[in-house]
């Protein structure tokens, strides 16, 4: 089987659940962008191979898998470091919001007495 | 018609007082609330001292969380018709009585800059980004409106049912996308011209780079709109309704 079959039907698979995902309000719009861009990007380059070849040969990189190694781990990197940066405001928000909520709760049972 | 005004406010200190001040001779204040929406200035104690009701979120949760917030207040304390105000004096209590009598007729009435008999000038930028943006949701809706991102505009009781249970919370996303939701539910939608003051801070659309931007987002928006199911929880308070009337 040619291996380009697969790499397309993965692709595609990604596309369409990021879809799903979205349909459903399990992703919202924030991240829908970024999450349909790689997709459709992977969908460009299984479907034209021949982009990748002449990228990586632009930059002087004889194979172009290596290429999508590079520049594929780099994504994923930023956008794990994008988590990171999101979890930590989210974890902020939460102290706060706890926080906020037990001072209430605390002047509540002091009314009460 | 016990008629409620939300007010979201986000660090207004400096013009929330003359807002509720102008706003007392239209309105009894014990029916204005203000969502003050995670502010690190004194704008809720203005607002407590002026008499009004204070919802304060710990956190900011933008526009859309704020008016989610109100739509909640609304529907549990048996409030007819919701009134949406902005904090910095660009609305005009004087057309209160305007919006308000287009509820009836239908479930949605939008005060609008640009409809006959509205006043408004702009940039050449900021009104076409208008015009694409309101021919989109037009199509929508299947109704003509002139000023979607108008967030001057009153809500009924199908619209409050509507909104407490879900209302979008996109930044600057929740004024258009709120009317295609409500219109896919079939809610109906229509305008009456107002006039409106310059806000102090402005859109963010004034150069033609943001304005591409903004319009760009608000199509996005649009399209994931019209793509979209409708949210797992409106569709549980579909149900929910349906048992109770059988």
């Amino acid at each position: 089987m040619n291996p380009q079959i697969l790499a397309i039907i993965l692709s595609v698979a990604m596309f369409v659940i990021v879809l799903i995902l979205l349909r459903f309000y399990f992703l919202p719009e924030k991240y829908a962008v970024i999450w349909l861009l790689a997709a459709i990007v992977a969908i460009v380059l299984s479907v034209f191979p021949g982009v990748l070849s002449s990228i990586a040969a632009f930059f002087g990189i004889s194979q172009p898998i290596n290429l999508l190694f590079v520049a594929g781990f780099f994504v994923v990197l930023l956008m794990l470091m994008q988590l990171s940066l999101e979890l930590a405001r989210t974890r902020e928000e939460l102290r706060k919001t706890v926080q906020s909520i037990a001072a209430d709760m605390e002047k509540a049972s002091n009314d009460d007495d | 018609m016990k008629t409620l005004i939300a007010i979201p406010a986000f660090n207004e200190e400096a013009s929330i007082g003359a807002v509720l001040a102008n706003l007392a001779s239209h309105h009894p204040l014990e029916h204005v609330i203000v969502i003050d929406d995670g502010s690190r200035d004194s704008t809720s104690d203005i607002a407590h001292a002026a008499g009004v009701r204070v919802i304060r979120h710990a956190i900011n949760l933008g526009v859309g969380g704020a008016m989610g917030s109100a739509f909640k207040f609304a529907a549990r304390n048996g409030y007819e018709a919701l009134v949406q105000l902005d904090a910095d004096g660009q609305h005009r209590p004087e057309f209160l009585s305007t919006l308000l009598d287009g509820i009836g007729r239908s479930d949605i009435v939008i005060g609008s800059r640009f409809a006959a008999g509205g006043g408004f000038r702009s940039t050449w930028a900021r009104r076409n980004v208008q015009r694409v943006i309101a021919w989109t949701v037009s199509a929508y809706t299947r109704t003509r409106l002139t000023d979607v991102t108008s967030g001057f505009r009153v809500s009924g009781p199908n619209a409050i049912l509507l909104f407490s249970e879900h209302y979008p919370v996109e930044y600057l996303g929740d004024t258009v996308e709120s009317l295609v939701l409500a219109s896919r539910q079939g809610l109906t939608i229509s305008e009456v011209p107002v006039i409106m003051n310059e806000r102090a801070g402005g859109l963010p659309s004034q150069s033609i780079f943001r304005a591409t931007l903004y319009t760009g987002r608000i199509l996005l928006i649009l399209v994931l709109a019209a793509f979209r199911s409708a949210p797992p929880s409106v569709t549980a308070m579909q149900k929910r309704v349906k048992r109770e009337s059988a």
